[in-house]
């Protein structure tokens, strides 16, 4: 099983996804983004990992979007080969028109435009901001590849790193479409797990609380927290009884097995 | 957009017998040592301008000087004209400004800090010399360090300023072939409810966004530092940075040309953004005059950052890093910023006692720059190699096709610019004219500069004032302070999570901590202090404070202090008074080094390993508050051991250590209260600090420790307040002010009294143990308190409650209170 890690230039995320994935066993090498395109049907997955891709120039992710590997992207997710992208990831993913891939002809439908914290209906605080946050897992198990192995309703405590965050949809009927299928991952919830609509708990203004969504044939996710960053047990915040757990593992660890696990149920 | 073609040598430029074809890259025919030969027979046909000196009268030599935009003095110009023997090129004169200048030569400081730093150590693998000091973790990694001042540019763009002040800081430490894992920025505004409020908040503002911009895009967090508002900074901020990297002890790279690379010219090769006349005089004190008249090549003296470039320079660089592994080669790598490609590559060229040839034609640039420009311009996100012949087109291909440059950034790419000689001279072509040919070593070797000193004359007392009736409304007006409040809401934006690394972030503990390499239990600790009300009082307390106050830092979570570097952050030192607050800064924390011995070693000091003086910071409203700002590095071998500040559990016992004196010169308490300065300044009890900093470390190492916080700002008070206030703020705390000292002292000074010492809380059924080591060390242990489940935070006095407050409102005040400043 081998696995590439997408370099886009500015791409910061892709060291830290490539031990992640490593480390729950997929065997895995980072894809710079002018290596020959042909090169990329030799792997089983694909993560698009966080940074700032061409610089943000345009919005983020539009550049990445256009890139040559790009084209060979969507056409190992039309193979059904799992594919995460992880915040800046997500962005290109969104650019791209793989996610939410409703339209199946490659339409940007969708925007993560910037982060608009409200409170008590006023703007408290605009843009880039760094947290952990918690998110519940909204889909089924199996639904998608990065939550294979996820149950619904589990939440996990995973940290949020970005300026634009905030899922917005250009067609008002999109986001019904996505619940009705079953398209919504991870939403932002408190510590119960209910989706309070406002800052904190909704952490950059996303409709409907909406953190993560993957393609309708679930194979392709995009998520604005980084697993990464919350696989081992020591990155925990001091406060999370895991943080000094012996034999503890972090939340985020499950995406990677997620996606080993599709990789293992598709073969 | 294509591939830039290189411009081939003019037939008649004597250099085009001297230097192989850059345009096809081929070695030269025949072998290298004739070469050099035929360049020591080669006398130069035309040199560019010169600028008359010799002969002038002193008003006619300012003249032309001022007239060409240069800072120099006349002497100074007269010293260059008889070694050359000549009158100088304008080139020339650019480049001896610039290297004489302040920043580059240390002219006024360097004899000082030679007189005082302690700067070796038995884990010192390289002291101040190079862009980075490095110490050993243990047989195999070690942490490379440096510390910058970006203070000017920061007050004149808050945002570009800070981000270049980043950019240049992390080129430092990976020039040095090491992996940047962190940045923590120590910060000084101005009073934000002064006179200057909307302009302090705006600089306040800028300077954050450019650290989050630049440092997120790079991709390092940032997880340490500090922000203090004092009305001496309204004109003058203080943006220090302070950036750690890893390193493997036989992999280190040297920022000077390696053995034999003049006998066997080697190539120098710049690698990065094409050069443009950004940052232009940057460490020259000419940049004014060169502002006013030279606008077409004014683009001001703060660079320009671009973390995208950087990134991916970066990781390019990692591939430099790897093929001279793998071929066994030394190179020589160095970074480009003040002083800019002439300094960048005089230093390497004379730090190996060789001289270079260098032809700007064959620079990459931005455009059709003179000489001068292309020289000493501080064009941002360049390096510059000194490497064999032989791996020079594995090296353009890395950073022109692997991570193609060109096409990631207009006009980027690496270019051949020169050979490595072994005449010692160093000469600079452009356009088939000599722009510059002077001696390495004269050049690099700078000047200095005797300065007076005296005492200024300030007169301090204590204030005299009676002892408040209520302190609710104190402890919260405190809480609220700019100075004290939460600094959640400026480090929410930045990244404290990029690379997985992070163990310990910003607002969890006096101290970050990483974990940067994955399989090995190491930590490594960062923080960075210094209290500029205290070096009001007396510079040499704020120094010796700061290394302390470091140190505890450092302890809390349960390091042990490595190393450290200092920026010294001071006004004009041609001011004599000025000249004196640095060194009695300069002596204080000498001293703190010295009486503090790094642990495991006696009598040997904490090393200061680099470090960056900055001179200037004033206006005409007065100099900065002295302000030695210290950072140090601590490691913990086992990252899993740390502790955090956060209260832990009800019941827990509440501990402090250090004793209180009345120490409240300069404190929150003074400032805020009563709107005074005051003159008890705390001083370094330097035995007694030695043994809480090693108890500390000893205690957590034990596992005795649940949650630890430093006294600093706001005394004991603040201190316990905001281990109850720091996240997850789920407990309470009730302390007996009583236990902390005996019955003479007034309460107001047993709870905000700045000297030293640590609240600890401890892990229940550890209490005996942890009583036992402090014992050990020679301390009192003071049970003062315990953590409550209610959610009030309480101190008592004989029986009475002093401070009865709701743990919710007391947070809300403490977070917004940074918010409110910075609006």
């Amino acid at each position: 099983m081998k696995i590439a890690v997408m370099q886009f230039p500015g791409t910061n995320c892709e060291y830290e996804c490539l031990v992640s994935a490593r480390e729950v066993g997929m065997a895995g090498e980072l894809f710079r983004w002018n290596r020959p395109a042909a090169e990329m049907s030799a792997f089983d997955g694909f993560i698009v990992p966080g940074g700032w891709s061409y610089a943000d120039r345009i919005r983020a992710g539009a550049i990445a979007s256009k890139e040559p590997v790009m084209d060979a992207l969507r056409e190992e997710a039309a193979k059904g080969k799992p594919i995460i992208g992880i915040c800046n990831g997500f962005q290109i993913l969104v650019e791209s028109g793989l996610l939410p891939g409703t339209s199946g002809n490659g339409k940007v439908e969708m925007a993560l435009a910037q982060n608009v914290m409200i409170s008590n209906k006023k703007i408290v605080r605009r843009g880039y901001y760094v947290d952990w946050v918690t998110i519940r897992h909204d889909a089924s198990p199996r639904r998608c590849s990065g939550s294979f192995d996820i149950n619904k309703g589990e939440l996990l405590q995973i940290p949020i790193a970005h300026g634009e965050g905030n899922l917005v949809t250009m067609e008002k009927g999109l986001i019904q479409k996505l619940n009705d299928e079953g398209q919504v991952v991870f939403r932002y919830c408190d510590s119960s797990g209910r989706t309070i609509p406002e800052f904190p708990v909704n952490v950059n203004g996303s409709t409907e609380n909406i953190a993560g969504i993957c393609n309708p044939e679930g194979n392709v996710l995009g998520m604005m927290p980084h697993p990464e960053r919350a696989f081992f047990n020591w990155q925990l915040p001091p406060h999370d009884p895991r943080k000094h757990q012996m034999g503890a593992v972090g939340p985020g660890r499950k995406i990677f097995e997620s996606m080993k696990r599709y990789i293992e149920a598709r073969a | 957009m294509g591939r830039k073609p290189f411009k081939p040598f003019a037939f008649d430029s004597p250099f085009a017998f001297s230097l192989v074809n850059f345009a096809t890259g081929q070695l030269p025919p025949t072998g290298i040592d004739k070469f050099i030969t035929v360049h020591s027979c080669i006398t130069i046909q035309k040199r560019c301008t010169l600028v008359k000196i010799i002969g002038l009268t002193d008003q006619e030599a300012e003249a032309n000087l001022r007239g060409s935009g240069l800072g120099m003095s006349v002497t100074e110009a007269r010293s260059i004209a008889k070694v050359l023997n000549r009158d100088p090129t304008l080139a020339e004169l650019f480049c001896y400004d610039a290297m004489w200048s302040e920043h580059c030569s240390y002219k006024s400081s360097r004899a000082t800090l030679r007189e005082f730093l302690p700067t070796t150590g038995p884990n010192v693998v390289m002291g101040p010399v190079e862009d980075s000091g490095i110490v050993a973790i243990d047989d195999q990694w070690c942490v490379a360090i440096s510390h910058e001042s970006h203070n000017h540019p920061s007050q004149v763009l808050p945002n570009e300023g800070a981000a270049t002040g980043i950019g240049g800081d992390v080129r430092d430490v990976n020039c040095m072939g090491a992996t940047v894992v962190a940045t923590a920025d120590p910060l000084r505004f101005g009073d934000p409810y002064g006179p200057q409020a909307n302009k302090v908040r705006w600089v306040a503002e800028g300077v954050v966004d450019g650290i989050w911009q630049y440092g997120n895009a790079l991709g390092v967090p940032n997880i340490a530092g500090d922000i203090v508002f004092d009305e001496s900074f309204d004109f003058n901020c203080l943006v220090n940075v302070v950036a750690i990297g890893i390193v493997k002890r036989n992999e280190i790279i040297r920022s000077r040309a390696p053995k034999g690379a003049g006998e066997k010219g080697y190539d120098v090769i710049l690698v990065g953004k094409p050069t443009d006349a950004s940052g232009l005089g940057g460490v020259t004190f000419a940049s004014e005059a060169l502002r006013e008249e030279d606008e077409a090549t004014n683009r001001g003296a703060v660079q320009i950052p671009d973390p995208f470039l950087k990134n991916v320079l970066f990781k390019a660089n990692d591939d430099l890093f790897r093929l001279v592994r793998e071929v066994g080669v030394e190179i020589g790598f160095k970074d480009l910023g003040g002083g800019g490609f002439t300094c960048a590559t005089s230093e390497m060229g004379s730090a190996a006692g060789y001289g270079m040839e260098l032809d700007l034609d064959l620079m990459h640039k931005a455009g059709d720059f003179p000489s001068e420009v292309l020289c000493i311009a501080e064009t941002q996100e360049r390096f510059l190699i000194i490497s064999p012949r032989e791996l020079r087109e594995k090296i353009l291909k890395i950073y022109n096709e692997d991570w193609d440059l060109p096409n990631v950034y207009e006009g980027a790419r690496a270019s051949v610019v020169g050979r490595m000689t072994s005449d010692g001279r160093f000469v600079v072509k452009h356009k088939g004219q000599m722009a510059v040919d002077v001696s390495i070593q004269h050049l690099t070797s700078g000047i200095r500069y005797q300065r007076e000193e005296k005492p200024p004359v300030k007169s301090f007392s204590e204030p005299v004032a009676e002892e408040p009736r209520e302190y609710n409304d104190v402890m919260m007006k405190i809480l609220g302070s700019p100075n004290i409040a939460s600094r959640e809401h400026v480090y929410r934006y930045y990244d404290t999570e990029v690379m997985g690394n992070t163990v310990i972030r910003p607002g969890e503990a006096d101290a970050g901590l990483i974990a940067p390499v994955r399989g090995e239990k190491f930590g490594v600790a960062l923080a960075a202090d210094s209290n500029p009300f205290y070096g009001r009082i007396s510079p040499y307390w704020a120094g010796a404070t700061a290394v302390a106050e470091v140190m505890r830092n450092i302890a809390s979570v349960g390091a042990t202090p490595s190393c450290l570097t200092d920026c010294l952050n001071f006004g004009n030192p041609e001011k004599p008074e000025a000249f004196w607050e640095f060194r009695e800064a300069v002596k204080g924390l000498a001293e703190a080094c010295k009486r503090i011995w790094l642990k495991g070693y006696a009598d040997q000091p904490v090393p200061i390993v680099s470090g960056n003086v900055s001179f200037y910071n004033e206006s005409p409203a007065g100099s900065v508050d002295p302000s030695p700002v210290v950072a140090c590095v601590g490691i913990i071998k086992d990252y899993n051991k740390a502790v955090t500040m956060d209260l832990k559990g009800a019941g827990d016992k509440l501990f402090l250590i250090g004793p209180r004196y009345d120490e409240l010169g300069g404190s929150e308490y003074y400032r805020t209260i009563l709107g005074e300065t005051g003159a008890n300044v705390p001083i370094v009890r330097f035995d007694l600090e030695k043994k809480m900093i090693y108890a500390v470390i000893d205690a957590i190492d034990q596992g005795l420790v649940a949650s630890c916080h430093d006294i600093s700002n706001g005394g004991l008070a603040a201190t316990v307040a905001e281990m109850a206030l720091t996240r997850p703020a789920a407990f309470g705390l009730e302390i007996d002010l009583g236990k902390a000292a005996d019955a003479s002292m007034r309460t107001d000074k047993i709870m905000f009294s700045e000297s030293s010492g640590f609240v600890i809380e401890a892990k229940p059924g550890s209490e005996t143990r942890l009583a036992e080591v402090m014992k050990g060390c020679g301390l009192d242990l003071m049970e003062i308190g315990s953590v409550t489940g209610s959610r009030r935070i309480v101190m008592r006095r004989n029986g009475k409650n002093v401070v009865d407050l709701d743990l919710d409102l007391a947070r809300k005040v403490w977070v917004e209170g940074l918010t409110e400043a910075m609006r």
